[in-house]
């Protein structure tokens, strides 16, 4: 009996709750309506509160922002996975300097530990002197940790040239690199063969060096006639005529005769390998670089 | 009486209207506009307690019903889902804005155009406002559907997509918080 007199009580006592006017503003609120389907779907409650209908736009943007990161982490992750297995087994590529954007041919010791780092051009535009400097590698992956820190003399004896290297991007960087390699190579070699003509005719010591800088530019030679530089038609005979050279130089022992000396000197001279030399290093600064 | 009206529109002429609606006939729209808009508008002032706020509700739930006028099946009644849609609008914009009705000005006035005169203390009717102010949406919506503007479960179930029992569970529930809240004016009742 009380509960009923009680929801009396309460429904009779809540008709003054928020009584609306007795006139509903028809007429106001159907212009009001018209003008805004006219302006577009925004819905502005209470004199400027915007109802936009935001939760599946919020809820749209999450799903594309969780979707974009995903996207991002998986290139991540294939760009790492990628870099990582391809590493260990680059026998031949350049690194690329970060301080100067130029490729860097990093060239390795195998007795020592050690490598020397050789830059690809000659600003000065000698095309006479190779370079080699000190230059350490940026970013390399060479998973025995060998660091460019000690330069070695282009005279530093029997090494092995080992060619080392990082991020290759794509096969225009990669063929790029392979110019800018044979071109340094073919610089290197070009002073080789000029010293060895201007020496002195009776030098052991300077004969020891020569020797030992025709080997490395021997091994380097090598891996070049067995890299796609070899493919070009030109460049081919001339590596192959320059290997020839080479271990003549190499074989050429301290004491050798004056005989031995003007045998390489006419195969220098029967097979053109100056003119040729100087003809495939372009002059100026290097190209490519 | 008024509640009879809309009783008495079939699910036939709520099909019609809609599909002159959707067919783009504007004394259509003025039609359906014209037939609800006094319920909507009723529900929505006493929700919100505010006319800004009831006439800002009521004008997005028409735009809001124009624009989806077309994924009306008939399943309820147009009255049902123009109701829910009122009721979601509303209920969401009091939300979002986070408006509190003040309660000092239009008190008074509402005594003088209600449609039952309310011999009430206004001492009680003060304390009655902010005990209904102070439920839970689900619950205030339920009761001012129900006790304030005549609602039956049904519409109210319909309107607020929930089962009839809970309705009216949350009915019970909210009389109830009311009950305590009012605790000190029992003799009015028990009387």
């Amino acid at each position: 009996m009380t509960e009923d007199n009680f929801e009396e009580f309460l429904k009779k006592t809540a008709q003054g709750y928020n009584v609306p006017p007795a006139r509903t503003p028809r007429e106001e609120m159907w212009s009001t309506i018209q003008s805004k389907r006219a302006a577009g779907p925004q819905v502005v409650y209470g004199g400027g509160s915007q109802l936009r209908e935001p939760a599946p736009r919020r809820f749209g943007s999450k799903v594309w922002l969780a979707a974009a990161a995903a996207a991002l982490l998986l290139v991540a992750t294939g760009v790492g996975i990628g870099r990582w297995t391809a590493g260990p087994s680059a026998i031949t590529s350049v690194a690329v300097n970060a301080t100067t954007e130029k490729p860097v041919v990093v060239v390795g010791s195998d007795q020592a530990g050690g490598s020397t780092t050789h830059q690809p051009a000659n600003e000065s535009g000698s095309g006479s002197e190779a370079t080699v400097s000190p230059t350490p590698k940026v970013g390399s992956r060479n998973p025995e940790g060998r660091s460019a820190s000690s330069a070695q003399s282009r005279l530093s004896g029997n090494e092995a040239t080992r060619v080392a290297t990082t991020a290759i991007p794509n096969a225009a960087d990669r063929n790029s690199a392979y110019q800018i390699t044979t071109t340094q190579h073919l610089s290197e070699a070009e002073a080789l063969l000029t010293s060895f003509r201007s020496r002195p005719t009776a030098d052991r010591q300077m004969d020891a060096q020569l020797g030992a800088w025709a080997r490395q530019l021997l091994s380097n030679t090598r891996l070049l006639l067995d890299s796609p530089v070899a493919n070009d038609p030109q460049r081919r005979p001339l590596l192959e005529d320059l290997e020839l050279v080479l271990v003549q130089i190499v074989q050429l022992s301290p004491g050798s005769t004056p005989q031995d000396r003007e045998m390489i000197e006419k195969s220098l001279q029967q097979d053109h390998v100056m003119t040729r030399l100087r003809t495939a290093i372009p002059a100026g600064p290097q190209r490519g670089s | 009486m008024e509640m009879a009206a809309y009783e008495s529109r079939s699910s036939v002429n709520d099909i019609q209207l809609v599909t002159r609606v959707v067919a783009g006939d504007a004394a259509a729209e003025r039609e359906l506009y014209e037939t609800y808009v006094d319920r909507i508008y009723r529900l929505t002032f006493r929700l919100a307690g505010d006319d800004e706020l009831a006439r800002d509700f009521t004008q997005a739930t028409f735009i809001r019903a124009f624009e989806k006028i077309g994924s009306f099946r008939g399943e309820s009644s147009l009255s049902t889902w123009l109701h829910s849609i009122g009721l979601s609008v509303a209920l969401n914009g009091l939300r979002k804005t986070k408006r509190i009705r003040n309660r000092e000005g239009p008190m008074e006035e509402g005594l003088t155009v209600g449609v039952t005169p309310i011999q009430a203390e206004p001492d009680l009717k003060e304390r009655l406002a902010r005990a209904i102010d102070s439920l839970s949406d689900k619950y205030r919506a339920v009761f001012v559907m129900h006790d304030v503007e005549g609602y039956t479960h049904e519409e109210i179930a319909g309107a607020l997509n929930i089962p009839i029992g809970t309705s009216k569970s949350h009915l019970f529930q909210a009389r109830g918080k009311l009950r305590i809240a009012l605790a000190d004016f029992a003799p009015e009742w028990v009387s």
